[in-house]
């Protein structure tokens, strides 16, 4: 008893036998690592309203909100330097490798396979979804998360500005075609025309916009192309994969090469493709730092006529205290590349992060946590997330004929996550992803070219993954 | 403590030493079982405290020791070394042994001895030496203008005059200034939609100016920002030097019309060298560790040409796990900056000896 | 002998004009840090930038309690705790080096150990390491004596940091007095202790301050140590402001100047006082040379 005891508190969890008819309810905190955005505080407040704990435990989520731009290393060095604070943390999905090798993150397929309630869950998520957040290795069979905050990229526009009379004439005179105006219309848009929005709505101050003068210089696309974390990485993939190349696929791990498939022909092309379009941007892309942040603040701020953009920014967009065209903007599906059949080849990074159980938790704490991702999963409290704003993975959620009138953009949703692939999960992860971001980011600010480019990038990661036994 | 050396002092008959050298020395021994003791026997959260207890308990009677025998020295230095040693150079020992490791915090295998691999390793990387590259040119860069600057302000504010108190307040505001304000606030004002300094070229050339997207705008955008900050450093300690000049030195080269520059090489400088050697010296190693300023203005681009020598370090330790690895390296720039303080240090003591 | 120090020189009030307009252009980006902390969401990012607007207190009010999602109640954002937390441990951990640091100062200056010099080269190299190296090992001392999350960690661990820099420049002050006046008062039979708080110590009020200047600004922004050392409960403001760089929406420029322009507020007033000191330190009639 006494060992158990200690145990709970050197986990840092207060067990208090409570005294009175429930003999065994105790007060159970579960303290979990999480960014501070706007989906995590969703579910602290869901919590504290909704939560009780099956077992009659009086069991409290403490979320610790860490500041976004420090989450990373905060929790890093919590979770490497054996500080067991926390007993789940939410985590990109590409860190499952990182932390999984560290035997930080808990397996939690026996939970899984012994509980048919939980394989409902999981049968019911998005295989793509379960494939980002949950598996390490990647695509394989052992699962690790649950979804906190699913997230895809999809377009963001100006529905004055596309849909205004003048600019649809002056496009179909240019053109020959009509400009897409409702989101439906925008969803049917490949690349070249994505070109074309560009081309078209370059405008300078004072030259007409929509009817009237532009009041300052005005863009028409923009993409993430920023040095940062993942602000460039994220939107080149989409291009690799639609062009028919591919990244280094850890599945096919160790006989998978690196040279030849990651600077493969295709593979330069699209990142020429991707480099191509950059000329249509704010002339902040020219400095590597437009970042997802920026993007947002120039589309905001009524400078961009087409964005892509993360689905979880959509609140502040809409937002008349943060946004000058939260009554002006309208959502569509992410772009993709016509094939020659004239259907649209669609692929997209993945966004969003999973929640994960740390593993030095005794029985009762993991019971009670995969409680709780239970209770979280449940199509009730999804349901309640999306309606305040957030997203949800499960079929039957997002499903419900009344889950695209709870956000504009939600009608993108559900589609969407049929084209999503993610990025490595392996340990080496970070390595990989800050060479590409620096190697984009020569290609982005002029310093070399495609080819450059690619061939850097392949020649790094055949060594890197060689020594790291992934490359055979 | 026997390598005490004493100023003679004339002093009234000392009282007899009431506690010896064995009782201070048999103190220490009781303290290291009962530490080795406590740490072992009781949970870690109680038996530091423990040992802690011995360990003050010890010292307290060592300095009782000390006093008793005048010995003033050790006595004023040691609370300082030991809270630098309990929290600083245990720490730096730690990592210069895992430094012989290999070991990466996210992976289970135990730390493997490797021998000097690490630094082979490190040293024969040309990022590294890349890395270097950009971190001298900053610091060059950076510590000049600090010092040019800091100097300047300081002839500014160097006589009394109506309203200096406040005036230098406002100076000396930059400083105090938060990483994450200045990091953020200069790329707004760089940046070339909306940033003040984009506004105002605008004006003149009608286009808007990017200064962030070649390596050598993004080196003086950072350059800029950090020798605004950290100017005013300067300053202050130059003040604190002129301030100090006798007046009387001044009187009698106006009498004996000394021209300015001539004044200021023989009177006013040799007052403020010592602190200007302090003020170089710590910015300097400051700038050596340029980190905040970089990640929140360029990240280290366009590319990968302001990415300094302190952010590979970060990412060596905190993105790439290579944790043995990144000890290895910050070794090798402590190694670096303490040949250039000791060169410093060289210089200050020969004029010294010289005036 | 002994001669009064030098008062500052006169200039009249053409020296207070130019030095008006470089302090202006010098202070200008931190005025517009401020002035930002009073606009509008729209208002900050306004092409071309406004001068003239309509102020606001909102940014100040968000700074202590506001809403995370839209149409959600405004919640407690903790920022009085973390006003308070930077206070408190700037302000401890600065004394505490002083009190280590002026003691051992005088120490190195007055009683010379041998080696004196390899310590203070000890001392200082303890300061050039990057911070980023150290943090495991202090991490996990932290976490196995308890002291993680406290404020006797954060304030220990932030008193060492200043400790190499006052014991510098303590030293430095200490080295400059003049040994005539203490030499006498030795002849008169003064104890140590009296020479050092009667004698010695009134002489370096301006080094103290100028130091204790130094070290309350370094521990005031310090974010890594913070960032990792600190819990809920004593998270300081450089670590909590950063939630207002990056999230949903990316930079809440009102909020970020709003949060620097009060975070600035306690450290200018204790600089102005310390100033005040560190100017009477040197024009009243201290002793030197």
């Amino acid at each position: 008893m006494t060992g158990v005891k200690r145990n709970l508190a050197l986990a840092g969890v207060a067990a208090v036998a409570l005294a009175g008819g429930a003999a065994h309810a105790k007060d159970i905190v579960l303290k979990m690592a999480v960014p501070d955005w706007p989906p995590t505080r969703i579910m602290q407040d869901l919590a504290n309203e909704k939560y009780k704990a099956p077992s009659g435990n009086n069991v409290k989520l403490e979320a610790d909100f860490i500041p976004w731009p420090n989450y990373y290393e905060r929790l890093a060095a919590s979770l490497t330097s054996g500080e067991k604070k926390y007993q789940m943390a939410v985590s990109d999905s590409q860190w499952l490798g990182a932390f999984v090798e560290g035997g930080y993150y808990m397996k939690i397929n026996q939970f899984i396979d012994n509980d048919p309630e939980w394989q409902e869950i999981f049968n019911d998520l998005h295989p793509n979804l379960v494939a980002a957040y949950s598996t390490y290795p990647h695509k394989s069979e052992n699962y690790y998360g649950f979804p906190q905050m699913p997230d895809v990229l999809i377009v963001y526009y100006r529905s004055d500005v596309f849909c205004h009379e003048d600019e649809q004439k002056a496009y179909m005179e240019k053109y020959g075609k009509k400009l897409p105006c409702t989101g439906e219309e925008m969803d049917d848009v490949d690349w070249d025309q994505v070109r074309s929005f560009g081309e078209f709505f370059m405008r300078k101050k004072g030259e007409m916009l929509a009817g009237a003068p532009a009041d300052d210089d005005f863009f028409g696309i923009a993409y993430q192309a920023g040095k940062a974390y993942d602000f460039n990485i994220m939107q080149v993939n989409a291009f690799i994969w639609q062009h028919g190349a591919d990244i280094w696929d850890e599945t096919k791990a160790p006989q998978g090469q690196a040279e030849g498939v990651v600077n493969s022909p295709e593979a330069v092309k699209a990142l020429e493709h991707y480099l191509s379009l950059l000329q249509y941007m704010p002339p902040v892309v020219k400095t590597g730092t437009m970042d997802i942040f920026k993007q947002d603040e120039l589309f905001r701020e009524g400078k961009i006529a087409y964005m892509i953009q993360w689905i979880g920014f959509g609140e502040s967009t809409i937002s008349p205290a943060t946004s000058k065209v939260h009554d002006k903007v309208a959502f569509a599906q992410h772009p993709g590349l016509r094939g020659a059949d004239g259907k649209i080849i669609r692929w997209a990074n993945i966004g969003g992060q999973p929640f994960v159980l740390t593993t030095w938790n005794s029985d009762e704490i993991t019971q009670e946590s995969l409680a709780f991702c239970k209770w979280w999963l449940s199509p009730e409290i999804q349901t309640e997330f999306a309606k305040r704003g957030g997203q949800s993975g499960r079929r039957s959620v997002y499903e419900r004929p009344d889950y695209v009138t709870f956000r504009p953009w939600n009608r993108t949703w559900a589609p969407a996550l049929d084209w999503q692939k993610d990025v490595w999960h392996v340990p080496d992860f970070f390595e990989l992803l800050v060479q590409s971001q620096e190697e984009y980011d020569k290609a982005i600010t002029g310093q070399q070219d495609a080819k450059t480019t690619m061939d850097n990038i392949a020649a790094f990661q055949q060594r890197l993954l060689t020594e790291a036994g992934l490359i055979e | 403590m026997s390598t005490l050396v004493s100023p003679a002092l004339p002093q009234a008959p000392r009282p007899a030493p009431r506690i010896a050298l064995w009782m201070v020395l048999g103190a220490i021994l009781g303290a290291l079982v009962v530490m080795v003791g406590a740490l072992f026997l009781l949970p870690p959260a109680v038996g530091w405290w423990v040992a802690l207890a011995g360990c003050a308990g010890a010292a307290i009677l060592a300095v009782a020791y000390a006093w008793e025998r005048h010995n003033y020295g050790p006595l004023l230095v040691a609370p300082a070394l030991a809270l630098l040693f309990l929290l600083n150079i245990f720490p730096l020992m730690w990592s210069f042994g895992l430094s012989f490791f290999a070991f990466r915090a996210n992976r289970l295998a135990p730390p493997r001895f490797v021998g000097l691999e690490n630094y082979v390793g490190v040293l024969s990387d040309p990022v590294v030496w890349e890395r270097l590259q950009t971190t001298a040119l900053a610091v060059v860069l950076t510590v000049s203008l600090q010092m040019v600057v800091g100097f300047l302000l300081a002839l500014l504010f160097e006589k009394q005059f109506p309203g200096r108190r406040y005036l230098l307040i406002l100076v000396l505001t930059p400083m105090m200034l938060s990483f994450v304000a200045v990091g953020a606030f200069f790329r707004y004002y760089y940046e070339p939609t909306f940033g003040l300094l984009s506004q105002f070229v605008r004006i003149f050339t009608g286009q808007p100016f990017i200064l962030l997207d070649t390596p050598a705008g993004a080196m003086a955008g950072i350059i800029f920002a950090d020798a605004w900050m950290w100017s005013p450093f300067v300053m202050l300690l130059v003040l604190a030097g002129l301030v100090s000049v006798p007046k009387y030195l001044y009187e009698a080269a106006e009498i004996d019309r000394a021209s300015w520059w001539r004044r200021f090489r023989t009177i006013t400088f040799p007052y403020i060298r010592g602190l200007l050697l302090l003020a170089l010296l710590f910015r300097t190693i400051e700038a050596f560790k340029l980190f905040d300023v970089v990640f929140l203005l360029t990240e280290g681009g366009p590319g990968t040409s302001t990415e300094t020598i302190a952010v590979y370090v970060y990412r060596l330790a905190f993105q790439y796990f290579r944790t043995s690895q990144s000890a290895a390296l910050a070794y090798i720039i402590l190694f670096i900056v303490i040949v250039l303080t000791n060169l410093y240090l060289y210089f200050v003591n020969r004029r010294a000896r010289e005036a | 002998m002994a001669a009064q120090r030098r008062p500052i020189g006169e200039a009249g009030w053409g020296r207070t004009l130019g030095a008006g307009i470089v302090a202006f252009v010098y202070f200008f980006p931190v005025l517009w840090i401020i002035l930002t902390a009073f606009k509008t969401y729209s208002d900050a990012l306004a092409i071309p930038p406004v001068w003239l607007f309509t102020p606001t207190l909102e940014n100040f009010v968000q700074v202590f309690s506001r809403s995370y999602s839209a149409g959600a109640e405004a919640v407690a954002t903790g920022f009085d705790r973390f006003f308070f937390n930077s206070i408190f441990i700037a302000g401890s951990s600065v004394l505490i080096a002083l009190v280590v640091g002026t003691l051992a100062a005088y120490g190195f200056s007055r009683f010379p150990l041998r080696g004196n010099d390899t310590y203070l080269f000890i001392i200082l190299t303890t300061r050039m390491m990057p911070a980023i190296v150290v943090i495991i090992p202090i991490f996990l001392m932290f976490q196995i004596t308890g002291l993680a999350g406290t404020y006797l960690g954060i304030i220990l661990l932030y008193a060492v940091f200043n400790l190499p820099f006052t014991i510098w420049m303590m030293k430095s002050f200490f080295d400059e007095l003049s040994p005539d006046v203490e030499d006498a008062a030795r002849m008169d039979g003064s104890s140590e202790v009296r020479l050092f708080f009667k004698i010695c110590l009134p002489q370096v009020v301006a080094g103290i301050a100028a130091t204790a200047v130094f070290g309350l600004i370094l521990t005031w922004n310090e974010f890594l140590f913070a960032l990792l050392l600190t819990g809920v409960e004593t998270r300081t403001i450089p670590v909590a402001m950063a939630q207002t760089i990056g999230g949903d929406i990316g930079v809440r420029w009102g909020l970020l100047a709003a949060i620097e322009t009060l975070f600035l507020i306690p450290v200018i007033v204790v600089v102005f006082v310390l100033q005040n000191h560190l100017l009477r330190g040197v024009t009243f009639g201290t002793i030197k040379r």
